[in-house]
């Protein structure tokens, strides 16, 4: 991605000259690696390299985009011409790109091209390992993810003009894995979304093994009313669906949600939900959002109360973006989205939180999730769970449906919280209106009264 | 001293032989689209220009698959592939020939619809359901595929597809549909409109349970569904266990993938052709790519399907419908339910298992008593055995229609035998 900023800069000029409008350039050079391994076999080899430049102008109700392939400073020309020419300004006069002033960028890129191949090369080894020694029958794609993504952007409450570059490296391992069980061979799903990090090998060995630990024979969970425990940082994938989209500044609102206006009471005290994009050790962090902004965190819900919305630079009051500006790649326009949904821990040890619990079910993991904003509900789909009958894990669930409307969710959450707050590494990605963009969350034990449950037939 | 893009381009097919001799195949798009997303709140006009490339080579070994945005980044994303050493697999045989693509027409913008489908649904719901978003593209799109065998064929394409998204308001309560709609001219605004309508007021009516036993009406939309899901029958290489001696479906259901009308070749750049998968209830055909076919002995049935440049092709359903040879008008369908349920929307995708042969359909409808609609079911399931549920089909209706999920799922209203609904 070689341009100058500055000559970027001059050409969205036009664009950003009145009061309230908006111009920027979003460009990405994306660098994927995705193996299939069937049984410590690899098969399917895919690498993806992409690069991709859009121009963006907002004006009140209106917005225009234009995309192009390419992230070097002709696509970048090209793509300004096009906003141009469709937002009714002077085209920008056609001319022959500039050579790159040396190789030396790209040199070096080569040469950090190099190392990152090398690091791959050893996890994929490391991974074969693992696999090997903890799931040795497994049908699992394994993929890497590098993004790099500059901002250039002037006009509406930006630095004028402003210009930033951030980079990510994220890993997923998502399949199934035979595991013996005591009535039997079983398959079960596994998902694991994780920063690229020293410690990212031995989280997924240590979720492998405890993803082939031996289980009983299935019943059904049952259909009604519940009490339910969401586990091992499940609760994240909760309140990213009933939190994290209800306070997307664009979100629908209807008759339902408007209780979740700001300050307004709707969960016990003790209970807050931050978004922080700051934690780059979860898979939704970033250093700087897709309109080029520093992210803050933001309290989605302060002590029970209704907390802010998270903003772009389109939606934002007057504080400015939260930076909550996410895109699914450069051909996309921005949307405010949330990205790691975290729930600080409280005290009370898992043992605790059974006894509380004392007749329910105990949930560690869902397979998805979905929310409808508009009508303030959602389901979250699962594959297993323990019942608790009096304080005491009981028998074995099978899969089933956790379902119910967001304030009565929330309004049912004990004043109790688990002592650690764990990641769940399970939930990965996001999408809205076609959009998928990498999220996460980190949650302790959480109690929740009175939730709908059905069995999955 | 660097070449251009062009010459690179160019270069692409030699390159490629250089690595793997007889054994490559080259893939290109170039596509040009707008869209136009309208809210209430405002509107959004996108113009893209789009490249893509995508290479499958069998160096030494097992097949490597690269994309990237321009050929010189194409050998780059190879060279990264060979770092990884898949199992061995031959290639597939190569298909030959020659076509060139038609001359591509700039894309216009899309039509602005929203006000006109807003009034539209308004009008259906009596004002019980807003428009709350419409993103409407359309492009044309011009593909190329090469490989090693000598074939190079091209094609143009152009398309209008998009989202509606609606609210509905019942006193305290609220829902919010999406449906997708594709065609060439575009949409059905009065057709598009009340589909939305029912899919969002149906579920907030009054809560009336539906009987627990009935004939089961199911409105193309939900038939389609059903059809998407049953989809991996066909691309299977073996068969589920419990299609017994190939009896899938009841006597006068057939089922079809007949992508002729919207595309002259697959993603492989096999010529598309009709093929038969279920003739009078059996199982009498599969959809297979190339690597399918060479697994099998047999030849591909132009199924090699690309839905990105991004992902290689893989065997996969193109425009799938059911088909019957004495089908019957939606009138007299419904004039036949003596007691049942007319499934017009589905709640949530269907649950379809066809390992374990089971499904479950979530969905609001109307229920039907001595052939007229009487109330609204604004939730109702049914769950059990796949097997059962294609054996009951009574009958098909002749108002075939097609739905993207995402590829195009065709049927008709359909109707089930007796089923107990919860």
């Amino acid at each position: 991605m070689q341009w100058d900023d500055a000559a970027v800069a001059r050409w969205l000029e036009p664009l950003s000259s009145r009061s309230g409008e908006l111009a920027e350039i979003f460009g990405e050079r994306r660098r994927e690696v995705s193996v299939t391994w069937t049984d410590g076999r690899l098969g399917d080899v895919r690498v993806r390299r992409e690069e991709g430049v859009s121009a963006r102008w907002r004006f009140g109700r209106d917005e225009r985009l234009a995309f192009v392939a390419g992230a070097n400073e002709a696509s970048v020309r090209e793509a300004v011409r096009s906003l141009r020419t469709i937002s009714g300004r002077e085209p920008l006069p056609i001319r022959n790109p500039r050579a790159s002033k040396s190789g030396q960028t790209e040199e070096s890129d080569a040469e950090n091209e190099g190392t990152a191949w090398v690091d791959l090369q050893r996890w994929s080894r490391r991974l074969t390992g693992i696999l090997g020694r903890h799931a040795p029958r497994h049908r699992f794609l394994w993929r890497v993810c590098e993004t790099e993504r500059r901002v250039v952007a002037s006009g509406l409450a930006a630095p004028s003009p402003s210009s930033s570059i951030s980079r990510r490296r994220l890993v997923s391992v998502e399949g199934t894995l035979t595991a013996a069980s005591r009535h039997g061979d079983e398959q079960r799903p596994i998902a694991f979304h994780a920063p690229d990090a020293e410690g990212t090998a031995d989280e997924l060995k240590a979720i492998l093994v405890a993803a082939t630990a031996p289980r009983d024979r299935p019943v059904a969970p049952g259909d009604g009313l519940t009490d339910v425990v969401l586990a091992q940082g499940c609760a994240a994938v909760l309140f990213h669906e009933i939190l994290g989209h209800a306070m997307e500044a664009d979100a629908a609102r209807s008759a339902l949600s408007s209780p979740l206006r700001e300050d307004a009471r709707v969960a016990v005290a003790e209970l807050d939900v931050t978004d922080d994009p700051r934690r780059l050790d979860l898979f939704g962090g970033y250093e700087r959002d897709d309109e080029g902004v520093a992210p803050r965190a933001v309290k989605l819900l302060h002590s029970g109360r209704v907390g802010s919305r998270l903003t772009d630079r389109s939606h934002a009051a007057r504080g400015g973006s939260s930076g909550h500006a996410r895109r699914a790649g450069p051909a996309e326009a921005p949307m405010p989205r949330c990205s790691n949904v975290v729930v600080p821990a409280g005290s009370a040890t898992s043992e605790e939180i059974a006894r509380r619990l004392n007749n329910g079910i105990w949930i560690e993991d869902f397979r998805g999730g979905s929310a409808q904003v508009a009508a303030g509900t959602f389901r979250l789909p699962f594959t297993r769970a323990r019942r608790v009958r009096r304080g005491r894990f009981t028998e074995e669930l099978g899969a089933g449906v956790l379902a119910g409307r967001t304030l009565e969710a929330l309004q049912g959450v004990e004043a109790v919280l688990g002592r650690e707050a764990r990641p769940c590494r399970s939930l990965g990605w996001c999408s809205r209106d076609g959009q998928v963009v990498p999220v996460q969350g980190e949650s302790p034990d959480v109690l929740i009264r009175g939730l709908s449950v059905r069995s999955s037939r | 001293m660097k070449n251009t893009p062009a010459e690179e381009a160019a270069a692409l097919p030699g390159r490629l032989e250089e690595r793997a001799p007889g054994r490559w195949e080259l893939y290109s798009k170039s596509a040009e689209s707008w869209e136009r997303v309208s809210t209430p709140e405002g509107s959004r006009l996108a113009w893209r220009r789009e490249e893509g490339w995508a290479a499958r080579a069998w160096e030494d070994d097992g097949p490597r698959f690269a994309a990237a945005t321009s050929p010189g980044e194409l050998l780059a994303a190879l060279a990264d592939a060979r770092r990884f050493a898949p199992e061995t697999e031959p290639p597939p045989t190569w298909p030959n020939g020659a076509a060139e693509p038609a001359s591509a027409t700039p894309a216009e913008r899309p039509p602005e619809l929203f006000d006109e489908l807003g009034r539209a649904l308004t009008d259906a719901t009596n004002g019980a359901c807003t428009l709350s978003r419409l993103a409407v593209r359309r492009g044309t799109l011009v593909e190329r595929v090469r490989n090693a065998g000598g074939l190079d064929v091209g094609q143009t394409r152009s398309e209008l597809d998009g989202v509606a998204t609606a609210i509905a308001r019942r006193g305290e309560r609220a829902s919010e549909v999406r449906i997708a709609f594709r065609s060439f001219e575009g949409p059905d605004i009065p057709a598009l409109a009340r589909r939305l309508g029912d899919a969002a007021t149906l579920p907030l009516a009054e809560p009336a349970a539906p009987p627990s036993r009935g004939e089961w009406l199911l409105d193309p939309v939900v038939g389609a569904a059903l059809l998407a899901g049953i989809a991996p029958i066909f691309t299977s290489e073996r068969p589920p266990r419990w299609i017994a001696r190939g009896a899938l479906a009841a006597p006068d259901t057939g089922v079809a993938d007949d992508a002729t009308p919207d595309a002259l070749f697959d993603g492989e750049g096999v010529p598309s052709r009709r093929v038969l998968l279920v003739e009078e209830g059996q199982l009498v055909g599969g959809l297979r790519d190339l690597r399918a076919a060479q697994r099998r002995g047999l030849p591909s049935t132009g199924h090699g399907v690309r839905p990105s440049y991004r992902t290689p092709p893989a065997a996969g359903p193109r425009r799938i419908f059911f088909e019957t040879k004495t089908p019957r008008t939606p009138a007299e369908l419904l004039a036949s339910v003596k007691r049942g349920v007319y499934a017009s929307a589905l709640i949530s995708p269907p649950r379809i298992d066809v390992v374990e042969d089971r499904f479950e359909i979530e969905f609001a409808g109307i229920a039907v008593l001595a052939g007229r609609a009487r109330a609204p079911v604004p939730a109702a399931r049914v769950a059990g055995r796949l097997s059962e549920l294609l054996r009951r089909i009574q009958a098909l209706s002749t108002d075939l229609q097609f739905f993207p999920l995402p590829f195009a799922a065709g049927a008709p209203t359909i109707l089930i035998e007796p089923a107990s609904f919860d």
